[in-house]
């Protein structure tokens, strides 16, 4: 087959907005032309050197940029491929795009380039989906993760289910296909056996994926309690910045406030909230209403009680509501008043007990909610997919086995649930399990 | 001399006997070659048709016009549906029987075609071409020459049988092998193996003692293969089981080293799954005792068959082994065991249609594309006489899918996957196998044949009878509420069934806890219509309904499944398409040449073709599509329907 001809294409490859950079990348035959036409009276960039150049369109400059030029096959795409770092002001960056557009390429399609580098088999699918999480890693945990996914450890761990599975399927095969060779392949009692087994281990799998979406997507956390004891302080005291008004007033935040800070490793959104009580203002009321919601969403509550008040009735009926969450009591100005014995207080104007508190907060995101470094996750909706419809078709094969259907309904199912496994492992092959069975068993007349 | 036909087909046994029987039904003139007249349809191994998997071919075989269904029932001497205690779709109907008289049956059938004659020789060469096979030409010098050549030399390819260490050609006892015909295949540029086959003695029946042994039944009721046949006519026999022990396991471990396969004397793959006796005591050395299945010949044949036990070791060693078994203590063989070994044609160098890929008219079929089986040989034998047929009428192919028929996922495995052992139907090797069960094949398959122009009227009447009567009694029952009376209501409360409104009797026909016949006793009162419509049916329709019934939400979810998978089989891949693309690994390329897939659903079956893989071939394809797209090349071909294929009639 001769070699398709490919259209030249342009794309912001950071994300549109201020910034202090920004890159455009122009990928196809034409790049290096474009780049000549962009930067007249100067020399082309040598590929893979990085070159400092004046962008002038319609004889007027645009920027001073560093560009870097790859030559093909030698780049991300696999084709010639120019990257153009300008300031990170939107309109340079659309004025550059629409001139390299002027200039003969077309304004590229979402995840086009990566298309690209896969179709030029720079990257396999697995890892371009691996990129996708790369790119969108805020925090080095995450960046970790997608590299590890890259190297295929959550495909290692379903193997192990898969080897599972391939067992039993042989033998109820056998049990099919061979049943006058004088065996009892497998009991009733030994399949229901692996297969709950096997539904035990891909609920772990399933498990992952809660901490494998809060390291790639982050964790939430609220600060609730009620009024004045110290909420938006604690928030602004975190955050390292005043984030949140902070007056003597009781009510003085309505509105929840969320900012995003980096806990064990992952990215926590706190939110701070309206102080809880029985409120007759209307907007303070909905306020209050949110707060508690937004608690009951959270994967992290922080409860704060004001040191000096101790614990209140009230306190004790929102924390019963609370029983079910992830909750953390802190006891804020614990430089007016100790907290009860055992608790964690925290002093914001003396800097006490904040380094205790996050160093507990470190503790429990680590251990609760991010992956192990050297464990596997599942990371992305599809292998959630793969995954949870893999265990559905295992708990519908366990259901066929007590509904005392023969061997080829259950395998109706397990045949399901192996292939949705497959999408991380690899297929249960036919000929492996025939494999399997002549290896166990002594077939044939 | 020369002599003119449409389609040359070489050997006569299973394969060759169905591509020349089917060539003819569709009006083709078909020399049939063979070494001996009366070898024809001659049963080489275990004298039965069937089994698990295999019965389905049989089956699939009859509705689409061939003979070995009806051969089977006029020749049956046991009938056994075997997995009866399972599931429909992996039932498999067998059958025992009397060796002479089957291949007799093929005879006759073949000799009932005026079109077809029979031509007695040996097969020296191919007449090529440029890239065409135009015929043969025998070792007397005859030309046989026509537009399509089917081959089908079962194990005849310089072949060699080891008895012990001595070695004779031969593809079978005293017959003689086909030397020369394999360097016309390799001047086509085919590549060669070689695969191993085996056989276990023949002991004389009268020199047995059968109180010694278990007694191995057939069914009460012999149920036919062929919707052809009512009933069978011939009296049903009994078989017997007997084992080996440690007498007969310290025999063949004591004398390994003379058996050829153990000695070095065969390098060939023998099946896995037919292991012969010396191979299941050393891989199985822990297993006390194996199963030997003591068959007859026939009717009046002097002869009992040995399986379990076939093997290649020394005649001598063959005495003790046989005379170690319960029974046969006095035994006295009348033909020992022997082990074959003969050339193969690796199954991937040919195109789904059965046709060598670069060997344009030149059909395969059976053993010599590396599968064992009369029935696996007759279903490939089958379809690649109706593809010569279609080449010859220049009409399209019959590629059969992978969801409708054993047939069509057996040639899809050997011509994606290749093969480098004899290949064997199993169940397990459809994925879709509850959308193939027996009581289907009827109404997936004879449609299509009677497209192509197959089935003649008998078989058609027959057919459409068949499909009416369960249509008919599944229709009824699925539109007719019962009302139950106090009785019934009780004892189907009885079997755990809560039945306080009303439901139809496909509903509680469903039910696995439900006595049908009580059931169809209740409506022969309540219900006269659907009762009359349901004692029409026979016993294996009935089953066919109930089945459909009871699994209706399984089959309605394969056929889903099915359909998905369906799509990729329609995306076409050109046949020139070039496979070292960015992304395909260097073995892949050489998987994706070797095979050189029609569609992309095959691509994705190759072994070691990645779901990744297979995305990049997509893309590649739907680009080059884009390219050609405009050109304005369709090739919309009018289908004429079949009068078996009823609107809306179930699946």
């Amino acid at each position: 087959m001769t070699a398709e001809p490919i259209e030249t294409i342009v794309a912001p490859a950071t994300p549109v907005g201020r910034s202090a950079l920004a890159i455009v990348r122009i990928d196809g035959p034409a790049a290096a032309a474009i780049l000549q036409s962009l930067t007249p009276s100067q020399p082309l960039a040598e590929p893979r050197v990085a070159a400092f150049r004046r962008i002038v369109i319609a004889g007027e400059l645009l920027d001073e940029c560093v560009v870097v030029r790859y030559a093909s096959p030698h780049s991300y795409t696999g084709n010639d491929l120019v990257e153009i770092t300008l300031h990170g002001n939107p309109l340079l960056i659309t004025r550059l795009l629409r001139a390299v557009i002027d200039l003969g390429a077309r304004a590229a399609e979402a995840g086009e380039l990566t298309e690209r580098a896969v179709l030029n088999g720079k990257i396999d699918l697995v890892q371009a989906e691996s990129v996708a999480s790369l790119i969108a890693a805020r925090t080095p945990l995450q960046a970790k993760l997608s590299l590890t996914n890259l190297e295929g450890m959550l495909s290692r761990t379903a193997s192990a289910i898969r080897d599972a599975l391939l067992q039993v399927i042989a033998r109820l095969e056998a049990a099919l296909d061979f049943s006058e060779e004088g065996y009892d392949f497998i009991s009733r009692e030994e399949t229901r056996e692996k297969l709950e087994g096997a539904v035990a281990e891909v609920r772990r799998l399933v498990e992952t994926y809660r901490r494998g979406r809060a390291t790639t997507e982050g964790l939430t956390a609220v600060i609730l309690g009620r009024p004045n004891a110290g909420k938006s302080t604690l928030l602004n005291r975190l955050v390292g910045t005043d984030r949140a008004i902070v007056t003597p007033i009781p009510g003085t935040t309505r509105d929840i406030l969320r900012e995003t800070i980096e806990i064990g490793g992952l990215p926590v959104t706190i939110a701070d909230t309206a102080g809880l009580r029985a409120s007759s203002d209307v907007i303070e009321g909905i306020g209050i209403d949110r707060a508690r919601n937004a608690a009951l969403r959270a994967d992290l509550v922080l409860y704060l009680i004001d040191a000096e008040e101790g614990e209140s009735e009230m306190d004790r009926l929102e924390l019963a509501q609370l029983v079910e969450r992830d909750v953390i009591v802190v006891y804020a100005k614990s430089d007016l008043a100790d907290p009860p014995v055992g608790e964690l207080g925290i002093s914001v104007r003396d800097e006490r007990g904040i380094d205790t508190l996050l160093s507990l907060l470190d503790e429990r995101v680590r251990e609760r909610y991010a992956i192990p470094e050297s464990s596997s996750a599942i990371v992305n909706e599809r292998q959630r997919e793969a995954v949870a419809s893999c265990e559905e078709a295992l708990v519908a094969s366990l259901a066929a086995l007590g509904d005392g259907l023969d061997e080829q309904m259950i395998l109706v199912d397990l045949y399901r649930a192996a292939n949705s496994l497959g999408l991380l492992t690899g297929a249960i092959t036919r000929d492996e399990i025939l494999a399997e069975i002549f290896s166990k068993f002594c077939i044939g007349k | 001399m020369n002599r003119v036909f449409d389609v040359i087909v070489v050997g006569g046994g299973h394969a060759g006997a169905e591509a020349a029987r089917i060539c003819a039904r569709g009006g083709l003139r078909v020399a049939l070659v063979t070494m001996i007249r009366d070898a024809i349809g001659r049963m080489s191994c275990n004298p039965a048709i069937g089994g698990l998997a295999k019965g389905n071919l049989v089956k699939e075989i009859d509705a689409l016009g061939g003979l070995m269904g009806e051969a089977t029932d006029r020749s049956g001497i046991q009938f056994k549906i075997l997995n009866r205690s399972k599931g429909p779709a992996v039932q498999g109907p067998r059958a025992q029987c009397d060796r002479d008289l089957y291949s007799l049956a093929v005879r006759a059938i073949l000799d009932a075609e005026p079109d077809v004659t029979i031509v007695e020789g040996a097969v020296s060469s191919l007449i090529v071409e440029g890239h065409a096979v135009r015929g043969t030409v025998l070792v007397d010098g005859t030309t046989l020459t026509g537009r399509a050549t089917i081959v089908t030399t079962g194990t005849f390819l310089r072949s060699l049988m080891h008895s012990g260490e001595v070695k004779t050609r031969g593809g079978r006892f005293g017959e003689p092998s086909a030397e020369t015909l394999s360097n016309s295949l390799q001047a086509l540029g085919l590549r060669l193996g070689r695969l191993k086959t085996g056989t276990p003695p023949r002991v004389v029946r009268d020199s047995v003692d059968f109180r010694r042994m278990e007694e191995a039944p057939g069914d009460d009721r012999p149920r036919p293969f062929s919707i052809l046949s009512d009933r069978i006519a011939l009296p049903q026999v009994l078989c017997h089981l007997t084992y080996t022990g440690d007498v007969a396991h310290a025999l063949i471990r004591t004398n390994l080293h003379r058996a050829p396969m153990y000695s070095g004397q065969i390098r060939a793959t023998g099946p896995r799954y037919c292991p012969s006796i010396e191979d299941k005591v050393v891989r199985f050395a822990e297993k006390e005792r194996h199963q030997v299945f003591v068959e007859p010949e026939g009717l009046d044949h002097p002869w009992l068959y040995l399986n379990g036990i076939s093997t290649s070791l020394p005649p001598d060693v063959q005495d003790g082994v046989v005379r170690s078994l319960p029974g046969m203590e006095h035994a006295v063989i009348g033909r020992y065991g022997y082990a074959v070994e003969y050339d193969f044609v690796n199954p991937e160098q040919l195109e789904p249609t059965l046709q060598v890929r670069g060997g344009e008219g030149l059909f395969l079929a059976g053993q010599i594309n590396g599968t064992s089986g009369y029935e696996e040989a007759a279903a490939q034998g089958l379809l690649a006489g109706i593809n010569a047929l279609q080449h010859v009428r220049e009409e399209e192919p019959l590629i059969l899918r992978r969801d409708q028929a054993y047939a069509g996922v057996m040639i899809d495995d050997l011509v994606t996957l290749g093969t480098e052992e004899p290949y064997r139907m199993f169940t397990s090797r459809a994925e879709h196998r509850l959308l193939l069960g027996c009581d289907s094949v009827y109404e997936r398959l004879s449609p299509i044949a009677d497209r192509l122009g197959l089935l003649d009227d008998g078989r058609k009447r027959r057919t459409a009878a068949r499909l009416n009567r369960m249509r008919s009694a599944t229709e009824l029952a699925e539109a007719t509420d019962l009302k139950p009376d106090r009785e019934t209501r009780e004892w189907l409360a009885e079997a755990g069934i809560d039945l306080t409104t009303q439901a139809t009797v496909g509903r509680l026909m469903q039910r696995h806890a439900v006595d049908v016949e009580r059931l169809l006793a209740v409506c022969d009162v309540q219900l006269p219509n659907l009762a009359a419509a349901f004692r029409d049916l026979t016993e294996d329709e009935l089953e066919g309904v109930m089945s459909r019934l009871r699994y209706s939400g399984y089959i309605e979810r394969q056929q889903r499944e099915a359909a998905k998978l369906a799509e990729d089989e329609d995306v076409r891949i050109p046949a020139d398409m070039a496979y070292e693309l960015p992304g395909l690994s260097r073995e892949m390329v050489e998987k994706l040449n070797r095979v050189r897939p029609v569609s992309l659903g095959q691509a994705s079956r190759i072994s070691g073709v990645t779901p990744a893989a297979v995305s990049i071939l997509r893309l590649h394809v739907r680009q080059r599509k884009r390219r050609v797209e405009g050109s304005g090349a369709s090739n919309a071909t009018s289908r004429v329907p079949s009068s078996l294929e009823v609107a809306g009639a179930g699946r």
